[in-house]
């Protein structure tokens, strides 16, 4: 047997190739970037960077609907952004299986929120798998498209973070050789108009009642029975926290939900009656808790396990010591780190082309809208400067609200990536315009979505696929739009920053600033165009270069009226030339230019 | 290893009875023994690589379950990095709970002391003296720990204490200082050296391999040492 070790997420796009995909289509959001990014590696699948999560999933589903097997793949808040289709679909039904992978992030480990996305099921009837290591993620990814075909639905594959980056072993398979299936033409299907919809509602629901008959009798509602002091507890799970409940409390006797839309009911209800005490072990919300309350079953679930956060071994094996259970490996709260070393927090890389600005609007101190990007880090220290940043687009209307709202003293204006411009920031542009609001942009435009990895986006001369194509004029749209000051900056210079900065705020009418340097990353640029060295004579410790927060910036051992000399670590430093810009007494210099 | 584990864990049914006499690892994770390795570091130092390539070598052995879990979110960005690697012959969870590390392997030494307080009481912990100081100790707030290799060594821990950049150094590039560490980790774990070759060759480019190869060797001799 073939068995490799796989990231949940690698084990999805194995599945989903053998299940014979042939159209995968998503934006890249963390936890989910990887499984459309690994699809792209396999033969006889296309597999695109969408403009966003929206986007991808209507491409996925028109695939679907044109008769292949088709995926699409998204973190909770990309979900948010697709709920208008994934709600819509799920009327509709395929003609191809569509397989919707959403990954959520309990403990928020980058997202936004710790939304619980199993509430995707109930709000649109979805029929939802949930996959626990790398195994399930594989054979329920393969076991979904199946059942989307069999019940005429897209099928949900929810991943919790913990399942989607862990690293477990897979035996994987071949691919199945799925032949096109006609799409033929149905206006009563697929145009949901309330003559078509009504009936479709009425179809969907017998739909769900199907699957719900599948979920009692199918072998992903798994009991497996308990041994030892334990046995007599029953722990109702899934997913992730099943992970946790068995290395918490590996004896007793489990009922293991692989499907959690529509619950398996009456499976659950003969469980509950062969324990003695019933536990439901969830992350985030009481959602299979109310639902067991509901039906009549009394269990026990979040008076010991909390809402927040990700539900760790530790904090189940907490749960239940605290519930009475005699469990000396979790008796004590034990430190998982010592917090009173210095705290390492992520940074913006050396020579990041966000920096100059962000250290221009620190200096001119605007009130900073920002968006969703690696430019969030500098609403931490050391830059520390930034107003809002929220979810993806939300720069430029709130912006603009916050000017209809009177605005600041000092000026206030909208920061953007170009990923997330195009993922969403054109309709709030066109907006800001067409209300003629006196709005700033400031498009960040480092030519890659960045934050998520660098993937490729329409500004790229290039596709996931590695087709040549033709890179968006990011200027050219906002003239298209209506916006008459343009300007484009290059970042790595501070007083042009400064500069267009004042323009873009004195303007009268709508202004956009857009950067012109590209992501240091992606692909990786050190010392590209020449390093900087500091002349230590010179250097009078005045920590100019120092707010930069540049981690190729450290103290020398040298001090100078108390404070500390700076030093540049040559292995590292990109040649930005920022810190030189700032260094009054002229210490910083180009390397060799002595 | 942790026998406090060994008594909840589920018992090692796939090891092949046959093999256990002249297996040392079937000996070593028997009874349901689960070794926890945590290597930790700064984005950038290649502990991804190591937690990879010490994976494998589990994997290469053969007969034993391997999981792990890396730290997420914008680790690429300079921050603290950690992976969990968990050997044994079943193993439930991918990471590590708090104060259950049984091998700590710091890449860089801040992080070593930031972790310390996880390792299970015998447990060891292998240290590169390497520091790494955030843009954070600039501003004031913070102060970098110079002294933290001193205050690990404190006579409480199994404590090995590698200058990993300088075995590097020698042995021809700075680049191969996470190889060498694994090699000091190396001798605490029940694979041959052929089998720890074997899972370098997967992990590092073909033209890399000899380098690495000879900072293993050198890393093997310190965590001999």
């Amino acid at each position: 047997m073939d068995t490799h070790l796989m990231l949940g997420n690698e084990a999805v796009a194995r599945g989903a190739w053998e299940a014979g995909v042939q159209v995968a289509a998503a934006y890249p959001g963390t936890p989910s970037t990887e499984i459309v990014a690994n699809l792209a590696k396999y033969d006889g699948v296309y597999a695109e960077w969408s403009t966003n999560e929206k986007v991808g999933y209507e491409v996925a589903f028109g695939a679907a609907v044109g008769g292949v097997r088709a995926l699409t793949a998204m973190k909770s808040a990309g979900a948010s952004v697709a709920a208008d289709p994934l709600i819509s679909s799920v009327y509709t039904g395929i003609c191809g299986g569509l397989v919707v992978i959403v990954a959520g992030d309990p403990g928020m480990s980058s997202g936004m929120t710790e939304q619980d996305d199993r509430y995707f099921g109930r709000i649109s009837n979805m029929p939802m798998l949930e996959p626990a290591d790398s195994q399930e993620c594989h054979d329920f990814t393969r076991l979904a498209f199946a059942l989307s075909e069999t019940y005429d639905v897209p099928v949900m594959v929810r991943l919790s973070i913990q399942t989607a980056h862990q690293k477990s072993l897979v035996r994987v398979g071949e691919r199945d050789a799925v032949a096109r299936r006609d799409p033929g033409r149905h206006a009563d299907k697929y145009c949901l108009l309330p003559k078509f919809s009504r009936p479709l509602h009425a179809s969907l629901l017998a739909r769900v009642a199907r699957l719900r008959d599948y979920a009692e009798a199918s072998p992903l509602t798994r009991v497996e029975p308990g041994t030892g002091a334990f046995a007599r507890i029953g722990v109702v799970t899934s997913g992730a926290a099943y992970i946790s409940a068995r290395e918490a409390l590996p004896g007793a006797t489990f009922l293991k939900l692989g499907i959690v839309h529509p619950l398996p009911l009456e499976a659950i209800k003969r469980f509950a009656a062969t324990v003695e005490r019933l536990f439901v072990v969830e992350e985030l919300e009481p959602y299979l808790e109310e639902q067991i309350l509901a039906a009549g079953v009394a269990v026990e679930g979040k008076q010991w396990f909390s809402p927040l956060g990700e539900l760790t071994p530790v904090r189940v094996g907490r749960g239940f010591y605290a519930a009475g259970l005699d469990l000396p490996r979790w008796a004590q709260q034990k430190a998982a780190e010592d917090d009173s070393v210095i705290p390492r927090p992520p940074v913006l890389c050396t020579g990041c082309p966000h920096r100059g600005m962000a250290t221009a609007m620190k200096k001119l101190d605007l009130d900073v809208h920002g968006d969703i990007g690696c430019y969030d880090l500098t609403s931490l220290p050391p830059v520390s400067h930034m107003h809002a940043a929220v979810e993806m687009g939300a720069s430029i209307p709130m912006e603009q609200g916050f000017t209809r709202a009177g605005g600041s003293k000092k000026g206030s204006l909208a920061v953007i990536g170009d990923s997330t411009f195009l993922h969403s920031g054109l309709t709030g542009l066109l907006n800001a315009v067409h209300q003629r609001t006196n709005v700033t942009v400031l498009i960040q435009d480092n030519s890659i979505t960045a934050m998520t990895g660098g993937q490729t986006n329409p500004g790229n001369e290039k596709t996931l696929a590695g087709a040549q194509t033709k890179p968006v004029d990011l200027a050219g749209i906002c003239r298209a739009l209506g916006v008459e000051h343009i300007v484009t900056v290059d970042p790595y210079d501070y007083e042009a920053c400064l500069e267009a900065l004042k323009a873009g705020l004195a303007c009268d009418g709508p202004a956009v600033i857009i950067t012109n340097r590209p992501c240091m990353l992606f692909p990786r640029k050190v010392g590209a165009d020449g390093i900087y060295e500091v002349d230590a004579e010179l250097c009078n410790a005045c920590q100019q270069c120092m707010k930069l927060g540049c981690p190729s910036m450290h103290h020398a051992a040298a001090v100078f009226k108390k404070r500390h000399k700076v030093d540049i670590d040559a292995s590292t430093c990109t040649g930005c030339s920022l810190c030189a810009q700032l260094c009054t007494p002229g210490a910083i210099k180009k390397a060799g230019d002595a | 290893m942790s026998a406090k584990k060994a008594k909840t864990a589920p018992a090692a049914s796939r090891t092949r009875g046959g093999k256990a006499a002249a297996d040392p690892a079937a000996r070593h994770y028997a009874g349901g023994v689960v070794d926890d390795i945590m290597v930790v570091g700064v984005g950038g130092q290649g502990v991804i690589v190591a937690a990879a390539i010490i994976a494998d070598a589990a994997l290469l052995h053969g007969g034993l379950e391997v999981k792990l879990s890396e730290t997420r979110g914008m680790s690429q960005r300079g921050g603290s990095v950690s992976s969990h690697i968990r050997i044994g012959a079943t193993v439930i969870a991918p990471s590590i709970s708090p104060g259950e590390v049984d091998y700590l392997l710091a890449f860089e030494a801040a992080e070593g002391l930031r972790l310390a307080p996880s390792v299970v009481p015998g447990g060891v912990t292998i240290v590169n003296t390497q520091q790494i100081v955030p843009p954070l100790a600039a501003q004031g707030e913070h102060s970098y720990p110079f002294d933290a290799v001193a205050r690990l060594d404190d006579g409480s821990r199994r404590l090995t204490v590698v200058d990993g950049n300088a075995v590097a150094a020698q042995v021809g590039d700075l680049r191969v200082a996470g190889v060498v560490l694994v090699g000091a980790l190396s001798t605490h774990l029940p694979f041959a050296v052929e089998t720890w070759e074997r899972a370098i060759a997967r992990n590092v480019p073909a033209s890399w391999l000899e380098m690495n190869r000879a900072a293993f060797a050198a890393g093997r001799g310190v965590g001999d040492a």
